[in-house]
């Protein structure tokens, strides 16, 4: 192929970044240095100040960023956790049952997210089956309700970056040749250490990107925060939804906006960097 | 598979030879231990591992991919084995390096992950990886199938050395009857799941129990022992047919006509056909062969082995 060629190729691509991603984040930027209208109009046009940014970084906003920040690490290290695991079984499993499983993780994605969030939210109420069989149980005396806090908001965002995670580490996964576990079975390893000195250093690879897609998807978590969480543990994408249509201070959400644009890219090239630099990835 | 039934004694070197599919894998992964058989026992040094998983029967495997580890270089990949089973780190490095030096491998070479080895020095790191856990037993699987003629050969040459010196027990599996006949002291052949005809190359080959046996050999003439008095089937290697003035002093002897050549080197093969009977091959040097397309053919008594005719 020529290089003209695969320019074209790549053309409408490029269009779609410069008008859909590049364009925004410049309005973006644009409207977090405008003056707040304080709720007569969008913002106060003609202004520059650097106040907003100052709000979204005061004592308050650093604790804000810091508890997105840790959520997101959480929803990474969790789903990667969790989707191992599942790649790890999948792969062992024959060929149906393997289209059968494949699937079933990517089953979810054909619901709305928020079906999904409204759904683990009946799971998780007072009234719902989990609660319910409990109490069966005898596990507790009254029914609880097991939304409203931040492990249900994690649960819920999981369940979102999941099937991404286990479909990463399944194609990882499916580089791996099996002769070469079987090799290290023969030369001694037990089942444990040919997963420990074969699989696993194969697997970073896999690892890493499904730890950069979940870090990037939890550090902008918004539904399972809003809809599962309590209204105090939020993250800064729930806090940018507050500023913009709760106050109608655009200005204000905006810069939240950039620095939460800002906190994802940095972690998820942190995390890259770190990834690298242990010699991962190889 | 089925009926299959055999022994290597101690620091002997049996080769399993049979066409793709005929089971011959499938047995050395039973033995190593790969596979759970249905039914049957392998004993490897007197004890029954049937039950015991790979890790535990201490047999070197070397596969037809090689399996080595692309993420360590050549000397961790040889290392390996010794560092499951808890050595010093220093003692498994030192170990693999002599085990490399022993098979080829120069220092700079034995840092490489094999992507970047050739494959001549990949089958190297394979059969050292092999070797260096000091197996009760060497399985080789189709272990010169990726390589070139040459190679094949001058590896064929230094494995038989190694296996020697190291008096390890081996299996090998292979599709090639030259490499079978070269290196083995038992030759078994397969088929269908079955062990035909376990010996030594010698007797395999010039002693063949059935035609499969014979053709899988090499080149055979199976000729219906009817036609020479005989009963059974006769086979008789082309080598063994003589041609010329000395054919007439043969018990079995005629004329016939060359219907085709193939010039190989310093042998030539001919294919003779006589009126209304099968093709017959003639193995002779190349010098010998005259341009007549009408040749005298004889068969040597002692060339003819009769195959007698049981079950196909």
């Amino acid at each position: 192929m020529s290089r003209a060629t695969s320019y074209l190729l790549a053309s409408p691509a490029g269009v779609l970044v410069a008008g859909l991603l590049l364009g925004p984040v410049v309005l973006l930027v644009r409207v977090s240095l405008y003056e707040p209208a304080g709720g007569r109009g969008f913002f106060v046009p003609g202004t520059w100040t650097g106040d907003n940014f100052a709000a979204a970084t005061d004592h308050a906003g650093l604790r804000l960023l810091g508890f997105t920040a840790a959520f997101g690490a959480a929803v990474a290290a969790t789903a990667v956790a969790l989707g191992y695991a599942l790649a790890l079984f999948i792969r062992s499993l024959g060929p149906t049952a393997r289209r059968v499983a494949v699937a079933a993780v990517l089953l979810p994605k054909l619901a709305s997210a928020l079906v999904v969030m409204f759904g683990l939210r009946q799971l998780l109420s007072a009234a719902g089956p989990v609660s319910r069989g409990l109490v069966a149980l005898g596990v507790v005396a009254e029914p609880v309700t097991l939304s409203r806090n931040v492990f249900a908001a994690l649960a819920g965002e999981v369940y979102l970056v999941l099937p991404y995670a286990v479909l990463v580490l399944l194609i990882q996964l499916g580089r791996i040749d099996p002769a070469w576990e079987a090799a290290a079975r023969g030369l001694g390893a037990s089942r444990w250490q040919a997963f420990r000195r074969v699989t696993l250093p194969l697997s970073v690879p896999g690892l890493v990107l499904a730890g950069q897609l979940g870090l990037m998807c939890g550090v902008g978590a918004f539904l399972g925060p809003m809809l599962l969480a309590n209204p105090a543990d939020q993250t800064l994408a729930v806090e940018v939804h507050r500023q913009a249509f709760d106050r109608q201070n655009w200005p204000r959400a905006a810069a939240g906006a950039v620095v939460l644009t800002l906190t994802a890219a940095g972690l998820g090239a942190l995390f890259a960097l770190a990834a690298r630099r242990s010699g991962g990835g190889r | 598979m089925r009926d299959v039934s055999f022994g290597v004694t101690a620091g002997g070197f049996l080769t399993l030879l049979g066409p793709s599919g005929c089971g011959k894998t499938t047995l050395a992964k039973l033995v190593g231990g790969y596979l759970t058989p249905a039914a049957g026992r392998v004993l490897i040094l007197g004890k029954d591992v049937t039950a015991l998983p790979p890790e535990r029967r201490n047999a070197g495997m070397v596969f037809q991919s090689y399996a080595l580890f692309p993420h360590l270089s050549a000397r961790r990949n040889v290392s390996f084995g010794l560092e499951v089973r808890g050595l010093p780190y220093r003692t498994c490095l030192d170990r693999a390096d002599g085990m490399l030096e022993r098979v080829g491998l120069t220092p700079a070479e034995r840092d490489r992950k094999p992507a970047a080895l050739s494959g001549g020095q990949q089958q190297r790191v394979a059969l050292a990886r092999a070797l260096v856990i000091q197996p009760d037993l060497l399985l080789l699987d189709e272990p010169f199938a990726n390589l070139d003629r040459l190679l094949r050969e001058q590896l064929r040459g230094e494995l038989r050395r190694l296996q020697r010196e190291n008096g390890v027990t081996t299996i090998m599996v292979t599709h090639d009857p030259e490499e079978a006949l070269a290196v083995s002291d038992l030759v078994g052949v397969m088929n269908a799941g079955r062990l035909l005809q376990v010996g030594p190359p010698a007797e395999v080959y010039h002693r063949p129990r059935t035609p499969f046996v014979a053709r899988a050999l090499g080149d055979a003439n199976l000729i219906d022992g009817a036609d020479l008095g005989l009963s059974g089937t006769v086979m008789v290697r082309p080598e063994r047919v003589v041609i010329g003035p000395v054919a007439s002093g043969c018990l079995w002897h005629w004329t016939a006509r060359a219907v085709g050549r193939s010039f190989l080197g310093p042998d030539a093969v001919v294919e003779l056909e006589r009126a209304g009977r099968p093709v017959l091959l003639v193995r002779v040097r190349a010098a010998d062969l005259s341009a007549t397309s009408d040749i005298e053919v004889g068969i040597p008594t002692d060339a003819a082995w009769v195959i007698p005719d049981t079950d196909p």
